[in-house]
């Protein structure tokens, strides 16, 4: 197994396109998921209501790790799922993995 | 330097830290985290006596992420106690997953680099 052959993608995007995103991923063969509660805000500043500033919206970030040829049909499932054009919709940030252990039976690999 | 980025059980958590202590590595990032593994979740049968038995599925189960920042040579052994502390054999027991850190800072002393995770 070479270095750097997977990656990692973490996606901060709307808690309520969750399930939207989980589905798109599903489809596309990327069932292993984990998701965290988070909470960020981004060049806008978080959001304005009259007087009050939020600057510390709730957000869900999903982590998947996958091989490198995979990576682009991952991130397109999640960027046209989780997009609804506003502002808000989230990010998505690409990082290397170079070794990946199943616990159970301590594989390599995914 | 590496970070180890494990999701665990909930409820080895505690014998996780106390392994990782032992040997010497007592400092990560815990995380509460929800996912599925390549088996989507978990199936509940429901018992056959009801008079309509329908399945329930969780999607999502509740899981530990942990984050353990390290210089290279130890990757190996935190890998090692993660493993022998979290298998049991069953699904579910969680993943592990080695990624490069390009730069760590102590905020207290401004140290970098391998001087910042030892």
């Amino acid at each position: 197994m070479g270095r750097c052959s997977m990656k990692m993608i973490r996606a901060i995007v709307r808690p309520e396109k969750l399930d939207k995103v989980a589905d798109a991923l599903e489809e596309a063969g990327f069932v292993a998921l984990t998701k965290l509660d988070v909470f960020g805000r981004g060049k806008q500043k978080g959001i304005r209501v009259g007087e009050m500033v939020y600057d510390n919206l709730s957000k869900t970030m999903l982590m998947i790790v996958v091989d490198d040829e995979k990576l682009e049909e991952a991130v397109k499932a999640i960027e046209e799922s989780a997009r609804t054009g506003n502002i808000g919709d989230g990010k998505i940030f690409v990082t290397p993995v170079e070794e990946a252990y199943t616990i159970r039976t301590g594989a390599r690999g995914l | 330097m590496k970070e180890v980025v494990a999701i665990i059980q909930m409820n080895k958590m505690e014998a996780t830290k106390n392994a990782l202590d032992v040997v010497g590595f007592p400092a990560f990032t815990a995380y509460k985290a929800m996912g599925r593994g390549k088996q989507r979740g978990l199936e509940i049968v429901c018992p056959s006596d009801l008079e309509e038995p329908r399945g329930g599925s969780v999607k999502f189960l509740p899981k530990r992420m942990i984050s353990v920042v390290v210089v290279e040579e130890f990757v190996p052994a935190v890998v090692a106690v993660i493993t022998r502390v979290n298998r049991t054999g069953n699904i579910g027991d969680g993943r592990i997953f080695v990624s490069p850190i390009e730069e760590s800072v102590r905020i207290r002393t401004d140290e970098r680099g391998s001087e910042a995770v030892s």
